[in-house]
């Protein structure tokens, strides 16, 4: 069905908002985090159970698999429409009386439930400071289906843009909703497009950055698998208003299914004349291709990113003229990340005005983000830009679990920054994380508790940098392992006086002098954690651990007063060093100890405690 | 061949390098001039001449090593850094675009910054005479504690630049971060290579090794035959170079072709001087 214009669309999308919606639906996650942990076999068990009954193809009770619920902890998570009830940890072995009991019969399985305190998701505390508007439709359409997103309201942006606003009206509003670009530093959309617009040469190229090469993210994934037509309206209402004709979605190596789901948009939207030649009869068109990335981190960059598409060896290059002046084919071209596209339909839709009413001041809208770490609930989190960073720790996350302590939060990635405790006041906005020495970057946030030792935090995102660094410039090719080699001495008890004030040096000097950006942010976990643990640092240098991480240097030992003698320590000690039994306090047998730290995370009353080996110095311990 | 200036790229039909310092820039048509200071030197150059050259013309030093006159840059050593709006700049590719610029290529920042690429660099090439020179220069030195693969290199890719400009395009750097290294494919000796030994001429340490005796040469562990050239007798080009180029016209080597040109020049300017074939006697 080819659409010829603007009205057989609306026609379409009248029809299909009258068409009755089923009775009741269970969405099974089908998110990353979910497949991971079973929901391919939660749904496939789901639909065996729905063919048992005779409801396949039934109108008026369906199941259906959904994009990234968020709670991806609890996962495998079910939705279920219209109650709004959630479910967690379900199992294949439940699908006959979720079929049965809840989906049939409309009765809420306790058992099942995501929060042992309420069946509502929108309740949970972990979804109450969010405000899902780029995951709007996660658990509300099949993910990739076109009818969906369109019955959705989805493309209304590109119908409004096309009948009423026009090229103008349609970039003037993206450029005064102050939307900043979501993969990391926050660049004002509204400024680069407008260098687009005015650049001279042809073709004009649009390109979405689906790389997240962070290890361990998953929101863009997230965006491309459960919503992947925002992105793809996005960028055809972007070529609409700064007269763009040719597109890429450059999707991460490693996420085959995002570049099956994406591609299958694209046939999809362009047999409906919503993507390719004459648009909507409209004589626009706007050819989009979805490349697969070179799998390397840096290829997230732009330069290098650039050359991965003409089909060069993914390398950065260095660049004194902007990407809106010469970019792909030396032609002006626009690159924003997938989350950055996917709020533009919403906002040309909605106007700048209501854009701003979320969000704060120069950082309107919201921000999805990939809460982990020492927290009791994690998941993808989409919050208001502004929230503080505590909601989203304690409020989303429900905080550190019970008997450990808050020490530091990473954000931003591998190149990011960590931040103490005195951070959880701070807004999650670009500038006040770039202020503080760390960064957005794509929305990743660690929590960290007391058994994590900062240096080694440090050690390990430089030796990961180290390792991605594509070695084209000295200083990040040469800079980086002189970084690592001293954080590795520090963490292995071999620190040399003065070490700390070396690496602070180094450290600067590689973010001055690297060509692009990985080489010139490599530095950050180094100059974060210096800034704000820099005791941490020192003791090193002497030898001392105090959170009980770095092997060898640290002693544990019980202290009497507060040990209550529940012998858990014991139990977790590989090398029974533990002494005591019944009543009395443990106590450690410093001989007998390989610091392996298992004791220290097993004591939930605060009694065992790294301290500082009693005859001081690396040397002296027998580890 | 530590401290050689850079000379330029042999092998027949190869282009003649540009000489090491660049005659004065004259303006050239439809390109606007840009006026500013360099290390508070007035200088006026047609828009989108780079710092580097710039800053040569006002007679400022500025040491580069990945940088080569006859090959395309690549700014990746970082040594030639200098300062403008306030920020560091790889030189040797910032193209000076602004009017009224102000650059600075010896502010503290800019020293530092330079220490610190040789410092790294000196354990990489701690032998090479010329990494040595600019180390002591800058009074950086080797540290064994992070010296982890002195083998020489600095990975600056001169040599596979060189040899791409010369068509071969036998070698490359291949591999990730620290363990990036200049190799022929797959880790092997380079099929492709010629022998015209552009790459080894154009490596700022004297890495890459060759040696020739007995009318052959070797290189990246192949051995090459020379051909005598059809004038003198002189073995300078390997049969897989003229071969490259396509034939034998251009095996003649560079004394004979530069003799053989300058007679044909005298006699074109012997002819065309107003004084007709007679100044031919007084040259
Ligand atoms: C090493 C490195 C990796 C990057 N990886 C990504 C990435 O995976 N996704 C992304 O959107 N941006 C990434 N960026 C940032 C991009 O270069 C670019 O700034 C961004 O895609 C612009 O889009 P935005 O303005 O919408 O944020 C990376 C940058 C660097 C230096
Ligand atoms: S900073 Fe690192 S990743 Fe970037 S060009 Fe230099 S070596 Fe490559
Ligand atoms: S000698 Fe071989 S590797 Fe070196 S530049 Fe010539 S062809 Fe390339
Ligand atoms: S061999 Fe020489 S020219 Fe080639 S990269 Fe190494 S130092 Fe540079
Ligand atoms: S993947 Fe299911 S909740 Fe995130
Ligand atoms: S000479 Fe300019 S960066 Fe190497």
């Amino acid at each position: 069905m080819r659409l010829r214009s603007i009205e057989e669309l609306r026609a379409l999308r009248r029809e299909l908002t009258e068409s009755p919606a089923p009775e009741r639906r269970l969405w099974v996650c089908g998110g990353p985090g979910c497949l991971a942990s079973g929901a391919q076999e939660v749904f496939a068990a789901v639909e065996a159970a729905c063919r048992d009954r005779g409801l396949q193809g039934g109108a008026r009770f369906r199941a259906e698999l959904s994009g990234c619920l968020g709670l991806c902890e609890r996962g495998p998570l079910v939705e279920v429409e219209p109650e709004g009830w959630l479910y967690g940890g379900v199992k294949p072995e439940d699908a006959a009386e979720l079929v049965g009991e809840t989906l049939v019969g409309g009765r809420f399985l306790d058992r099942l439930a995501a929060d042992p305190k309420c069946r509502e998701k929108d309740l949970i505390p972990f979804y109450l400071p969010q405000k899902r508007l780029v995951m709007a439709r996660f658990g509300r359409t099949r993910p990739g289906n076109l009818t969906d997103y369109l019955a959705a309201g989805g493309y209304g942006a590109l119908e409004l843009a096309l009948s009423e606003l026009g090229r103008e009206e349609a970039f003037r509003r993206v450029e005064l909703s102050g939307l900043r670009g979501r993969g990391g530093g926050g660049f004002p959309a509204g400024r680069k497009w407008r260098a687009l617009k005015e650049a001279a040469g042809r073709p004009r190229y649009l390109i979405a950055n689906g790389d997240e090469g962070d290890p361990g993210a998953f929101m863009n994934r997230a965006l491309m698998e459960g919503d992947p037509l925002s992105v793809i309206e996005g960028m055809t209402v972007g070529a609409y208003a700064m007269e763009a004709e040719e597109g890429f979605v450059y999707v991460r190596h490693e996420y085959p299914l995002s570049v099956e789901r994406l591609n299958s948009c694209v046939r999809a939207a362009e047999e409906a004349g919503l993507l390719g030649d004459d648009i909507l009869g409209t004589g626009m068109s706007f050819r989009l291709r979805i490349v697969e990335g070179g799998g390397a981190f840096v290829c997230g960059e732009s330069t290098a990113l650039t050359a991965s598409i003409e089909g060069r060896e993914g390398q950065p290059r260095v660049k004194y003229v902007r990407t809106t002046e010469a970019g792909l084919w030396e032609k002006p071209t626009l690159l924003q990340n997938v989350e950055s596209w996917a709020n533009v339909p919403m906002i040309v839709r909605n106007g700048p005005d209501w854009f701003r009413e979320t969000g704060s001041g120069d950082n309107p809208g919201t921000k999805v983000f990939s809460l982990v770490g020492k927290v009791r609930r994690t998941g993808l989190v989409e919050l208001p830009l502004g929230s503080s960073v505590g909601s989203l720790v304690n409020d989303a996350g429900g905080g550190v679990p019970r008997g450990r302590k808050f020490k530091a939060v990473q954000s931003g990635g591998p190149s990011g920054g960590c931040l103490p405790e005195s951070a959880l006041e701070l807004p999650l906005d670009f500038d006040a994380l770039a202020g503080a020495g760390a960064m957005m970057g794509s929305g990743g946030l660690i929590v960290m508790d007391d058994l994590s030792c900062l240096v080694d935090t440090a050690r390990y995102f430089t030796a990961f940098l180290s390792e991605e660094s594509c070695g084209k410039c000295a200083p990040c090719r040469e800079g980086l392992p002189v970084i690592l080699e001293v954080l590795t001495d520090m963490t292995e008890g071999r620190a040399r006086p003065g070490d700390t004030d070396f690496l602070e040096r180094q450290a600067r000097m590689l973010a001055a002098t690297a060509l692009c950006g990985l080489g010139k942010s490599a530095a950050n976990p180094v100059l974060s954690t210096l800034r704000y643990f820099r005791d941490e640092y020192l003791e090193h240098e002497g030898g001392f651990c105090r959170a009980g991480r770095c092997r060898g240097m640290y002693q544990p030992a019980v202290d009497p007063a507060s040990c209550r003698s529940c012998g858990r320590c014991q139990k977790a000690c590989p090398a029974e060093a533990i002494e005591g039994s019944g009543k009395e306090p443990r106590r450690v047998v410093p001989e007998k100890c390989v610091t392996c730290g298992a004791c220290l995370a097993a004591c939930a009353f605060e009694a065992l405690k790294a301290h500082r080996h009693p005859e001081g110095g690396p040397d002296a311990r027998t580890a | 061949m530590p401290g050689r200036p850079d000379t330029a790229l042999p092998g027949p039909g190869s282009p003649a390098a540009a000489p090491a310092v660049l005659p004065p820039r004259p303006p050239r048509p439809g390109i606007p001039m840009v006026e500013g200071t360099i290390d508070g030197i007035r200088v006026s150059v047609p828009r989108g001449t780079t710092l580097l050259e710039a800053a040569r013309l006002c007679g400022i030093e500025i040491p580069t090593l990945c940088h080569h006159e006859g090959l395309p840059a690549e700014g990746s050593c970082r040594l030639c850094v200098a300062e403008i709006r306030g920020q560091l700049a790889v030189s040797c590719m910032f193209p000076l675009r602004d009017r009224d610029f102000r650059a600075e290529t010896g502010s503290p920042a800019v020293m530092d910054a330079r220490r610190y690429v040789l410092s790294l660099l000196v354990n990489r090439a701690p032998k090479a005479p010329r990494i040595a020179r600019l180390a002591e220069e800058y009074g950086v030195a080797p540290d064994p504690r992070f010296m982890k693969d002195p083998d020489g290199c600095i990975r600056c890719g001169r040599c596979v630049r060189a040899c791409r400009a010369n068509g071969p395009e036998a070698i490359a750097l291949a591999g990730r971060g620290f363990a990036r290294t200049v190799t022929g494919p797959f880790r092997k000796p380079p099929e492709d290579c010629i022998g015209c030994l552009a790459c080894a001429l154009s490596c700022p340490t004297g890495k890459i090794a060759f040696s020739e005796k007995a009318g052959t040469r070797k290189i990246w562990e192949r051995e090459f035959e020379l051909a005598p050239c059809p004038e003198c007798g002189a073995r300078v080009f390997t049969r897989e170079q003229i071969g490259f180029y396509g034939g034998q016209a251009s095996a003649v080597c560079p004394s004979c072709r530069r003799r053989l040109m300058a007679t044909e020049l005298r006699k074109a300017a012997a002819y065309e001087a107003p004084g007709g074939p007679l100044l031919l006697k007084s040259v």
